[in-house]
């Protein structure tokens, strides 16, 4: 057991695992997992590609169940939860950015970034306030009405970053946040993203291997085959 | 109910996105329907025709008959003068849309028609020549001669047929035989003063008209009739009307029959008409709901991603689920008003005098036991609209639960998967 109080673990897992029936054989995704995410943790977790480090970080965010073992986010533990608590949980407590960047087409890069705010039912003023000054220290400025087609991919990830952030997430996910972009602009949104774990707390767990984002992190996780083949912390 | 707005929002950008997809369907929709109006507008239009014409063939959209008369056709089943003035002024309380265009009293029988070639038999209709000349299809069709008039004592007027297969021409004496009110065998010299022609053999060959005055001294009948008619001005106030006469008139000695009952031919040939109808619309709601299922089915499954996202944001399945739903709604709703304008267009702005089909009709041709109008009239009315955009409507939200329901069971891990 961890010696932090519950309250200083963003996310926390007790043998987790995650079993795909499959022909001929069932597939073991995710194998027995025990990790704890602390607040303010700037983690990366490696290994190769179907070591298990995207079904564990769907899991973490309540967007798959496990088959077995328990999860908490803060002292919640969200593996009871419904369809419907769960959706308030993401809501509330997770942020995501994706490989894909994943914005919603219809939408302006304001619009996309304030969303979880509109859901939240927080006034516009206020959503627009928040969005704007994070859009200042992030260097979107004057794109707000941008839709994502016409924004580039470091843009289009940042406006994501911003969406991930923008609520004070308890834990951010960040699924190879980097991999479809250049350098310069994967070190430009890395920056980004350190800057607001240092300044703001805000926690990221990313699933990457991409080095430039490994090195940067205060804490590696390795997976292979689904285990957790090591830990460490710098 | 607070994100209502949001998904509203969500689901209106959705449909304006993919807007040459929205565009294909909504068109298709709106084609469905404006069609819709216009084939159910040119079948009431036609069918109200049909109705009009075999009303005025026969004795008007409601009838008062003594019971029996229907079955035994016989003189024996006759009103009084009484009833038939109880009956006529029933029909004088009517008012509005109700009251009645034309009102007539008939005394009919069968009998034989003879000339000095042949005999055949006839139905012989006494009629108030005042009146009928309004009323009836068969007076309306005048070839030679004239109607019956007022003051008219041995007149007859007869159909082509009659004439021609008893060698009648104007002027013509022939003498009409047929049982009096005493059971007796009774014959009547008349002339002919008119020939008509309906287009109907049966009518032509074996109608003849006429004075009810000459009819009642000559088969002993007093003041009796056999009908009174009223002519109204739709067919769809019928059934208001004979409850509401029923009512006014209050014995069972008097019959009321509406046009259904009256000619069951006609009502029989209307509801097989309707039912070639129904299967049309049925394929045109087919093809509709097709459409936008195949739509917003498309869009779910192209949109898996973002529907997902939508979850990963804090979106329900539910919610998710709504938004495709309202799209569905909102394109449905859009088709509807475009539809509805194309409609009106189409059936009042074209057509309103009438779509000719003399090309593809003989002008003699006959269903029912009437002579179809080679010219239909649409019939447009407002609530006739608002039943076809409900109509769609209904198709269009039916259309899009299912697709709604595959976005409430996406894997959101699944749809997030990079690609």
């Amino acid at each position: 057991m961890s010696t932090e109080t519950l309250t200083d673990v963003a996310v926390r897992t007790e043998d987790v695992w995650k079993i795909y029936a499959q022909e001929p054989e069932d597939v073991e995704a995710v194998r027995g997992v025990s990790i704890e995410v602390r607040e303010g943790d700037f983690m990366t977790m490696g290994g190769p590609s179907g070591s298990g480090k995207t079904t564990l970080l769907n899991m973490l965010g309540g967007l798959t169940r496990p088959t077995r073992g328990r999860i908490w986010v803060r002292d919640l533990e969200i593996t009871t939860l419904s369809t419907k608590e769960l959706a308030r949980l993401r809501l509330e407590s997770i942020g995501f950015v994706f490989q894909a960047f994943n914005l919603l087409p219809v939408l302006s890069a304001l619009e996309n970034a304030e969303f979880s705010l509109l859901l939240r039912g927080v006034p516009a003023e206020e959503r627009h306030r928040r969005v704007r000054a994070l859009f200042d220290e992030i260097g979107l400025n004057g794109l707000e009405d941008r839709r994502p087609g016409r924004l580039s991919g470091g843009q289009q990830q940042r406006v994501a970053v911003a969406r991930a952030v923008v609520g004070q997430p308890t834990l951010v996910l960040a699924d190879e946040p980097t991999a479809n972009l250049d350098s310069n602009t994967s070190d430009s949104l890395l920056d980004v993203m350190e800057r607001l774990n240092q300044e703001h707390g805000t926690t990221f767990l990313f699933s990457t291997h991409d080095p430039r984002v490994m090195e940067r992190a205060r804490r590696r996780v390795s997976l292979v085959d689904g285990k957790i083949e090591s830990d460490e912390r710098w | 109910m607070r994100r209502i707005p949001t998904l509203f929002r969500l689901a209106a950008r959705g449909v304006l996105r993919e807007a040459r997809r929205s565009l294909l369907t909504a068109s298709a929709m709106a084609l469905g329907l404006a069609l819709l109006m216009f084939t159910r507008s040119l079948a009431d239009g036609g069918h109200e025709d049909w109705i009009n014409a075999g009303v005025r063939m026969g004795a008007g959209h409601v009838l008062f008959q003594a019971p029996g008369f229907r079955e035994s056709r016989s003189l024996d089943d006759r009103l009084s003068g009484k009833q038939a003035g109880a009956a006529m002024a029933a029909l004088a309380t009517l008012e509005g849309p109700l009251a009645p265009l034309a009102t007539t009293v008939r005394l009919t029988t069968n009998g034989l028609a003879s000339s000095a070639s042949s005999a055949l038999p006839v139905v012989i209709e006494g009629v108030d020549p005042k009146t009928e000349a309004s009323f009836s299809q068969a007076a309306q069709g005048i070839t030679e001669g004239r109607y019956l008039e007022p003051g008219d004592r041995l007149a007859a007027y007869v159909g082509r047929g009659l004439a021609e297969r008893l060698s009648l021409s104007l002027g013509s004496r022939f003498v009409l035989t047929a049982q009096s009110t005493e059971g007796e065998i009774q014959g009547q010299l008349v002339r002919v003063v008119g020939v008509f022609r309906t287009g109907l053999p049966e009518v032509d060959e074996g109608l003849v008209h006429i004075p009810i005055s000459t009819a009642r001294s000559w088969l002993g009948a007093g003041d009796a009739v056999t009908t009174v008619g009223a002519i109204l001005t739709t067919s769809r106030v019928v059934p208001e009307v004979v409850q509401a006469v029923r009512f006014d008139v209050g014995t069972d000695d008097i019959q009321v029959l509406g046009w259904r009952e009256a000619y069951p031919e006609l009502d029989a040939a209307l509801r097989v008409d309707d039912y070639g109808d129904y299967v049309f619309l049925g394929i045109l709601f087919a093809i509709v709901a097709l459409a936008v299922l195949n739509t917003v089915l498309m869009a779910v499954l192209h949109r898996k991603r973002e529907f997902g996202v939508l979850q990963a944001l804090g979106l329900t399945p539910a919610e998710t689920g709504f938004v495709v739903f309202t799209e569905g709604v909102l394109l449905t709703a859009l088709a509807g008003v475009v539809g509805m304008i194309l409609g009106a267009a189409l059936t009042w702005g074209f057509f309103r005098n009438g779509l000719d089909f003399s090309a593809f009709l003989s002008e003699e041709m006959t269903f029912g036991g009437i002579v179809i109008d080679p010219v239909i009239v649409p019939e447009f009315r407002m609530v006739q609209v608002l039943q076809s955009f409900v109509s769609i409507a209904v198709v269009g939200i039916v259309a899009s639960i299912y697709p709604a329901f595959r976005a409430t069971r996406i894997d959101v891990g699944e749809a997030l998967k990079f690609e």
